[in-house]
């Protein structure tokens, strides 16, 4: 590992936080003991697998299931049929309940989207499950779908009276365009894309009289748990869901599918454990995805770069009944200091699956347009890019006047410049090559709202020493594990070996999504705020009349190498301390309330977090400030003068996100952000089949992710910074940071390469001929 | 997985009274496992599925992600695209048995912890499987070599500069501990 002690800042008192440690869960999973949920042995399994809709729009007239019926081992066939009435709907997520989608399968003959789930079929075996789910046959009454946008470029709508408040604007953009003596006026595209983690969507439902285990991958146990036992008229105490490890979330794995519902009612029906693993084309439709997006983006600037004009329009898509929509407006009109913004985002649906969170939802597409246009504009001016991002930096929202909590981005851009050598950098597009290639570098902003979220955990001090984190919280690959047990250790003075952790059970204290890069910054307060009780108690029992540091100033006395310490060299161990308050394991459990929360967050946010409901402080809005984590990304790429092949050798990111807790996972989390930017702009695009609205591509051979010989040099760089207005420890989320401004630093230095501003991703060789 | 798993490692009466098995006897991680189950069933399900080693994983079952990868006589195969029928007979190399005894790592399991080359550590058993193989096959002399040969295998989390750190850690170790 290469991080060195001083990259994060000093390490905190007790030691641990900053310190790069090896993950804690790294044993189990180069040894493959990690268990997650497919996992999980079970006995006398019965297998499903599922049948999707090869239609996107219509209603299925009839089935025919002899054949599939006739397939030696087969048990059951759920279709709507049977399934009708079944299953209770349950909200919408984007809307406050737990559903990825309102879209209720198998409720009835109707199809709403290609690769909709239509039947379940469960049998003795996987293989004679899939033979006779190949052999279900299905009548369909089709009608011609709409897939998506219509129009290449949408036309924009005026922008001077919005039609929502939620769109923000200030000043007059459309006046202060018309009279600026610099303009930008473009339109942008970002694609479809699935997450494809590599853990498949799986559900192994097991009854044990009426009480049911969920064994399904999951970012969010506490959200499932209630909802399917809401889906199923149950009492959610008699559901558990167990997921301790997670092959990859990305935000596929957030909310409530239906999958589950059928999973669990097919165990019923068949009294015995059912398991389903869906394939990885039925991945693309049976959970969300991020949908396609369209902007429409207007600069206008004096001729010394100042901002006087700002407008984004924004064009989604969803499916016919949920609005889900990302609205990245939100933060893109809060980027740069600017007198005149105007917003909108407009939602247009389709016959296709809800979209959903996919990592850095609303600020990948959004801040990719806003990103692309600023280069413009400053090859426009004839200005360096980074001088362009300082002469419009800004410490407040330019809307509302809020101050940002703190704000490093120009510390990033001049740190990560300096560590890729822009200095160097000659302006002219195509002036830089090494020998056939064309080299070509750009930059570009990253931010990422700071959201904090109410959260609960349970520490308990063994009396051996040990203690034990217990929170439901997820480790999805983010270092969750890593990061508590660092927590506990800094609080408690232990080592870390000495603390194990717990995550991922719906029995354990509830915790929030694994999403909107909130989990750190939530649960190391709540682990926090668990062990300062247990510091308590311990310190009040070491001075009390009958301790052994009697009379002692009771702040004085610190936690570390396993001891309680006296200013004046007398010292306990944990041990002995936890004897004295009584036999037995001593434990705490805390319920943290975001410093940012609202009022009615305040009031709610406990009682929300145990029905699994969201519920989360965001970084947009709290209260008397905003708080964003920031970073500066610059890349360099190569283009081939006579192939056009695009490699992107190199990329470096600084980025500024409060206190490192852990910096071992911190950096593979951005450096994985990193390779997802370049993924975004030069690999990945669902692609559609627009006249029955079917994707194309919908596996790994054909859909385009990076792999090894695609990435080389990733550098990461941390800023410190020392923040704690956003919460008690400072802590900012960076799971989503690190691939948004990636695909514009790419674009960007594409142009720079070429001389060819590619404004709809990706970016392939065919649009560089 | 151990022997206190609780799956059968003999046949569930149910599968072999319903339906048409297949009944062998598959050599992995040096033993002897017996397994009986559906003739068109995978290795990579057999080992999963009936002998409860569930270290390799399931990302495509079409040979697209390399997540399954496992040793077969010494190469590295993709356990999904390889009946087991057709592995009957051969020496089957798990992650499960890779380190020479249990509870010690092999280096290259060590150096895949030392370099952090994974996050939510789903594809690292068929990484770590096709590591050791692109060093024993000769194909980790150059970085360039390794990203190549190791392109077979996705890693969505995108740990891919460590996983290149950790087989340079690993090769010299490994050949000398093969010397």
């Amino acid at each position: 590992m290469t991080i060195s002690e001083s990259q994060v800042g000093p390490i905190s008192e007790g030691g641990m936080f900053g310190k790069p440690v090896p993950r804690i869960d790294g044993r189990l999973k180069v040894t493959g003991a990690a268990c997650y949920p497919s996992d999980t042995p079970m006995e006398d399994t019965a297998h499903a697998y599922l049948v999707t809709s090869a239609i996107a729009r219509g209603k299925i007239k009839a089935f025919h299931l002899e054949d599939a019926k006739a397939v030696d081992g087969v048990l059951d066939i759920l279709t709507w049929e049977n399934m009708k009435g079944k299953v209770r709907s349950v909200r919408f997520f984007a809307g406050g309940g737990y559903a990825s989608s309102t879209i209720m399968p198998m409720s009835s003959s109707k199809i709403w989207h290609a690769g909709q789930i239509i039947a379940v079929v469960i049998a003795e075996s996987f293989e004679a499950a899939r033979e006779a789910a190949y052999k279900v046959g299905v009548d369909y009454a089709v009608n011609k779908p709409k897939a998506g946008f219509d129009e290449s470029r949408p036309q924009p709508r005026p922008m001077t009276n919005p039609l929502t408040r939620s769109d923000p604007a200030t000043g007059d953009a459309e006046k202060a365009f018309a009279a600026a003596p610099v303009k930008i006026e473009a339109y942008y595209s970002t694609p479809t894309q699935h997450h494809n983690a590599i853990e498949l969507f799986s559900t192994t439902c097991v009854w044990s009289g009426d009480q049911l285990t969920i064994y399904e991958p999951s970012q969010y146990v506490h959200g499932l748990k209630n909802g399917v036992a809401r889906q199923l008229g149950i009492k959610p105490d008699k559901v558990r869901i167990i997921s301790p490890f997670v092959g990859g979330g990305f935000g596929g794995k957030a909310a409530l599918t239906a999958r589950t519902a059928f999973i669990a009612l097919a165990a019923q029906r068949l009294n015995r454990p059912v398991k389903l693993v869906a394939t990885r084309k039925q991945a693309y439709t049976v959970s969300n995805f991020r949908a396609e997006t369209q902007h429409l983006i207007k600069l206008g600037a004096e001729s010394n770069g100042q901002l006087t004009s700002l407008s984004h329009e924004g064009w989604e898509v969803s499916s016919r009944p949920d609005e889900y929509k990302v609205a990245g407006t939100e933060t893109t009109a809060v980027l740069y200091a600017c007198p005149n913004i105007a917003t909108r985002v407009n939602v247009i649906h389709a016959d296709r699956s809800t979209p959903g969170f996919m990592r850095s939802p609303a600020e990948v597409p959004y801040i990719f347009a806003i990103e692309s246009a600023m280069d413009e504009l400053a090859v426009a001016l004839h200005m360096d890019p980074v001088e362009l991002r300082r002469i419009n930096d800004t410490q407040i929202n330019p809307i509302t006047d809020a101050p940002y909590s703190s704000r490093a981005l120009m510390t990033c851009y001049d740190t990560a410049a300096k560590a890729f050598g822009w200095a160097s950098r000659n302006p002219v597009p195509g002036s830089m090559t090494d020998g056939d290639w064309l080299i070509g570098w750009g930059c570009a902003t990253s931010c990422y709202p700071t959201n904090v979220a109410p959260a609960e955990a349970k520490v308990t001090l063994a009396p051996n020493g040990s203690v034990r984190v217990q929170s439901a919280g997820h480790d999805i690959g983010t270092g969750a594990y890593t990061a508590l047990a660092i927590t506990a250790a800094e609080f408690l003075g232990v080592p870390l070996e000495r603390v194990s952790v717990e995550l991922g059970d719906s029995t354990l204290p509830p915790a929030p999504v694994a999403g909107g890069s909130n989990a750190t910054a939530s649960i190391c307060n709540a682990v926090a705020d668990a062990c300062k009780e247990l510091r308590h108690r311990l310190v009040t029992a070491a001075v009390a009349s009958n301790g052994p540091m009697h009379g002692l100033d009771r702040d004085m006395i610190t936690f570390s190498d396993g001891q309680l310490r006296a200013p004046d060299g007398q010292s306990e161990t944990l041990m002995a301390a936890s004897a004295r308050l009584g036999f037995g394991p001593i434990e705490a459990h805390a319920k943290y309330m975001p410093e940012i929360a609202s009022k009615t967050i305040k009031l709610v946010g406990n009682a929300m977090l145990g029905k699994g409901l969201p519920i989360m402080a965001s970084g947009t809005s709290a209260g008397d400030h905003i708080q964003y984590a920031f970073g500066a990304e610059f890349v360099e790429v190569r283009v081939h003068r006579r192939t056009r092949e695009i490699r992107a050798p190199r990329i470096v990111g600084a980025f500024a996100a409060g206190r490192i807790i852990s910096p071992t996972t911190a950096r593979s989390q951005l450096m994985g952000g990193l390779i997802w930017g370049i993924s975004a702009a030069l690999h990945e695009a669902t692609e559609m089949d627009h006249r029955f609205a079917r994707y194309v591509n919908d596996d790994l051979a054909e859909y385009m992710v990076p792999v090894n010989a695609d990435i080389q040099d990733v550098e990461v760089i941390f800023v410190p910074e020392d923040d704690t207005k956003v919460n008690a420890l400072g802590i900012k989320g960076l799971g989503e940071l690190g691939n948004v401004g990636t695909n514009a630093a790419v674009a960007n230095a594409v142009y720079h390469a070429t001389g060819q501003r590619i404004r709809d991703l990706p970016i392939r060789l065919e649009n560089l001929l | 997985m151990d022997a206190s798993s609780p799956l059968k490692s003999s046949p569930p009466e149910n599968l072999r009274d319903r339906c048409q098995t297949l009944d062998l006897v598959l050599q992995v991680n040096g033993r002897s496992r017996r397994v009986v189950a559906d003739p068109r069933v995978t290795l990579l399900d057999a080992l999963r599925e009936n002998l409860g080693l569930t270290g390799s994983k399931k990302g495509c079952d079409h040979g697209q992600c390399g997540a399954c990868t496992v040793h077969v006589d010494g190469r590295r195969v993709l356990s999904c695209l390889t009946f087991a029928a057709a592995a009957e007979g051969k020496h089957i190399t798990t992650i499960e048995g890779l380190a020479p005894q249990e509870g010690d790592l092999h280096p290259m399991q060590q150096a895949f912890m030392d370099h952090d080359a994974f996050q939510c550590g789903y594809c690292t058993p068929g990484q770590i499987m096709s590591a050791v193989a692109c060093v024993t096959e000769g194909h980790a002399e150059t970085d360039a070599d390794i990203r190549e040969y190791m392109s077979g295998n996705l890693c969505r989390c995108a740990a891919y500069p460590n996983i290149v750190d950790a087989i340079k850690q690993a090769k010299p170790l490994m050949r000398e501990r093969d010397a």
